[in-house]
């Protein structure tokens, strides 16, 4: 099942949805396009002061490489109703956000939608 | 003859009209243009609101938005204005105003340039003279002292989110060697204190008691005392990025002073806050006590040429909470060890506070 997972590369987005940011984004992320992954979450870190998902990548040659998926702060995510149990060890996601510069595997989270179609938005108040 | 001296002697006089009158077309516009101006710019979803100061230098225009400096280009009565901000996810943009200079009064379009999260549509802005007891905010004031007590939720009204700020030598010597994100405090759990504390667009919440407000961060669970009824620190007190802060209510504003402060940086950016900085805020109560207004300006010779001024509005919220926050450096140091940068972090041990 795991060789279905396909790594899909979106670029030049346009993306209206903001999440707090607690450290200098602009020192490890771009906002010059966004990317989207599939894959499957090897590690769960949902603390602060952000919390982390390590995704389980297959890119466009079969390798399979681990992506580093940053999140807003706990307490953030939580008032949104994303919880620690809102993405679990094993899951197959569907995650969108802003890359790391220089191709480092590293991910701004945007939404990410779950194995049962529902999408978890990390964005900032109105 | 005659003639050919009376042509002479009009051409040389229209010359030194043409010369008298230069200079003095140039005075007329550098006092129409020079000065402090409030800005304001409005785009289809919000109302930012910051200080201008513009000042004419030996051959040209220099100009200062919140304190930190931005491009600026005049001729005749058009003017632009090029701004760096950073958005609420901390991409850094421009945003670039256009328009027109009459009668003491700017105004013209605006539109966002460079890649943000945050994505503004062009809008309008204009600028006005500012006013002696005017501090930019667009609220009225009670002329008593206000019921503040409550949760505040941030809005993203008022706050240019100015990215560049004037720096002095001593400034600039510490942001070139500073290093973005692992040298900030929070990212390791450390508290980042004032005035960045101030400013986050986290949920606080504010309870009134005699002698004091405490105020209560939901980032970092940080409690902060204003002491209404004391001026000073108790003896032997230390420093701390929360200070020493005291208040007071002047025409219908708590006026907040905060000393006693430890170095931190001032944004993400990472200015450096010395030991010797002060801080001033100013919060406005709106009419319906539903809507808290601030500007916070740090007083920091040490590290800025001009002062550093931010501007937040929170909206009152009884449906929400302080979640707790607990902090785990982990998610900090684990990757850095991944990525091999552990050695790196340690070497720059001393650069840290």
């Amino acid at each position: 099942m795991f060789r279905l997972i396909k790594l899909l590369m979106v670029l030049g987005c346009l993306i209206s949805d903001i999440s707090i940011a607690h450290h200098s984004f602009t020192a490890e992320f771009t906002a010059e396009r966004t990317v989207v992954l599939q894959g499957q979450v090897e590690e769960v870190w949902f603390r602060n002061p952000h919390v982390r998902y390590i995704l389980k990548v297959q890119n466009s040659e079969g390798v399979n490489e681990n992506w580093d998926l940053r999140g807003s702060p706990v307490v953030w995510l939580a008032r949104k109703g994303w919880t620690k149990d809102s993405i679990k060890v094993g899951d197959i996601i569907t995650a969108e956000g802003y890359p790391g510069h220089s191709n480092r595997k590293m991910l701004s989270i945007i939404r990410v939608t779950l194995p049962d179609g529902s999408m978890l938005v990390d964005r900032a108040p109105e | 003859m005659n003639n050919i001296k009376s042509i002479k002697s009009l051409i040389v006089t229209l010359m030194l009209a043409l010369l008298i009158s230069i200079p003095m077309s140039l005075r007329a516009e550098t006092s129409d243009i020079e000065g402090r101006w409030i800005l304001s710019l409005q785009d289809d979803q919000r109302l930012l609101v910051g200080l201008l100061e513009i000042e004419k230098t030996a051959n040209d225009w220099q100009a200062f938005l919140e304190g930190g400096p931005v491009e600026i280009n005049i001729q005749k009565d058009h003017i632009e204005i090029i701004a760096d901000s950073r958005d609420v996810r901390g991409f850094v943009f421009n945003r670039r105003m256009t328009g027109k200079i009459k009668n003491n009064q700017m105004n013209g379009s605006y539109e966002q340039e460079g890649a943000a999260a945050q994505k503004e549509n062009p809008g309008t802005w204009s600028a006005v003279r500012e006013k002696n007891e005017d501090s930019g905010l667009t609220l009225t004031s009670s002329a008593t002292a206000g019921d503040i007590s409550g949760i505040w939720t941030a809005t993203q009204e008022l706050d240019f989110r100015k990215y560049t700020m004037s720096l002095t030598q001593s400034g600039k010597d510490w942001l070139e060697q500073y290093l973005p994100y692992y040298d900030q405090p929070d990212v390791r759990c450390t508290s980042i204190g004032l005035p960045a504390l101030a400013t986050y667009s986290f949920p606080f919440e504010i309870i009134s008691s005699d002698d004091r407000y405490t105020f209560l961060y939901e980032y970092q669970a940080k409690v902060r005392r204003i002491w209404m009824k004391k001026e000073s620190p108790s003896e032997f007190m230390p420093p701390s990025r929360m200070g020493f802060s005291v208040g007071s209510w002047v025409n219908g504003e708590l006026v907040i002073k905060t000393s006693l402060l430890d170095k931190t940086i001032r944004d993400f950016r990472g200015e450096l806050i010395s030991e010797d900085a002060t801080i001033e805020e100013r919060y406005s109560l709106s009419t319906d006590n539903q809507t808290l207004t601030a500007i916070i300006i740090v007083d920091d010779p040490e590290n800025y040429e001009r002062q550093p001024i931010r501007r937040r509005q929170w909206k009152r919220n009884a449906n929400t909470e302080i979640f707790p926050y607990t902090c785990d450096p982990d998610t900090f140091y684990l990757p850095m060890y991944e990525d091999g940068e552990f050695q790196m972090y340690i070497d720059r041990t001393p650069f840290r506070f």
